[in-house]
């Protein structure tokens, strides 16, 4: 059975805008309450990452 | 009855009717679990009521985002490129569900609540199921855990609402009636001749009617439970 072209790397990019994600949420959480900042800065940067993925670009992610 | 159990290297030895049901069931799922995010995080991840409301929606979209690529993955192997339904406009979606757009908080919650438990329900169908590679991903806990996580949320933030009454139950309310009949119709027609095939070559495990049912039994509890009304299960459905 031939893969569809891409697959690996499709699965690539995705572990890396999931864990990217699951890093930012992290380093947030323990802040909520004492550090605005480091809770602002992640919030921001999942939005940043968030926006790529729902353009949902394939073509250029993978170029 | 089929009784085999297929791992990839025999996929293409499979009867063309497993194949085509195979792919056809993995381009729907890996459509519904990146149409979660695409609904909600442009609204709700500025919007949510509190940063770590923010934070728990970039972790939940965090999370689909991973139940996609592990069916899209599956998808790939055997030569299905479900990237397409990454850019596709929600109006486009296979699930009439995933098609509008999430804009208050209310009915995030609601979305946990009723819409992430169809979805824990359609994992379920592919638990022991005839394709093992697709067994062994709803046999992991993650990703059933992960919707349930969703779905807890969702049942938390409606009853909380509910329990406010007066304007914040009367929204919480409407936001019921909109998911409710979407959720009953994501099981499809009652009498379907796939959902026959689909089971038949134990690609699910229950018909869409029983599913419904059971699905409809655990949500109509919970809303008694919070004091909520249960909505008319025949207004406004496209399948029954």
């Amino acid at each position: 059975m031939e893969a569809a072209p891409n697959t690996e790397a499709l699965d690539q990019q995705f572990k890396e805008f999931i864990q990217a994600l699951k890093s930012a949420v992290g380093s947030a959480m323990p802040h909520l309450k004492d550090d605005p900042k480091v809770v602002e800065k992640a919030i921001t940067d999942c939005r940043d990452i968030l926006d790529v993925v729902l353009e949902g670009n394939v073509k250029e992610w993978l170029a | 009855m089929f009784t085999d159990k297929v791992d990839l290297k025999d996929f293409e030895k499979q009867d063309p009717e497993y194949q085509d049901l195979l792919r056809r069931v993995l381009a729907i799922q890996a459509d519904c679990e990146i149409g979660g995010p695409n609904l909600y995080v442009k609204d709700m991840l500025p919007n949510a009521p509190t940063r770590l409301d923010q934070l728990i929606v970039a972790r939940t979209a965090a999370e689909e985002m991973d139940h996609y690529r592990k069916i899209a993955r599956l998808a790939g192997d055997i030569g299905v490129d479900v990237s397409y339904v990454l850019s596709r406009a929600n109006q486009d979606r296979y699930v009439e569900a995933f098609r509008g757009e999430i804009k208050t908080w209310e009915d995030y919650a609601v979305f946990g609540f009723l819409i992430d438990r169809v979805g824990r329900f359609q994992l379920e169908e592919f638990i022991g199921c005839s394709y093992l590679p697709l067994a062994r991903v709803v046999d992991d806990p993650d990703m059933i855990r992960e919707e349930e996580g969703h779905i807890d949320f969702g049942v938390n933030a409606t009853a909380e609402w509910a329990a406010k009454g007066g304007e914040s139950k009367e929204r919480i309310q409407k936001a019921v009636n909109y998911w409710y009949v979407k959720g009953l119709d994501m099981f499809g027609k009652s009498k379907s001749y796939r959902s026959d095939r689909y089971m038949y070559w134990r690609l699910k495990r229950r018909p869409n009617a029983v599913a419904r049912q059971q699905y409809k039994d655990e949500c109509d509890a919970l809303l008694k439970k919070m004091g909520l009304e249960i909505p008319d299960p025949n207004k406004d459905r496209l399948y029954t």
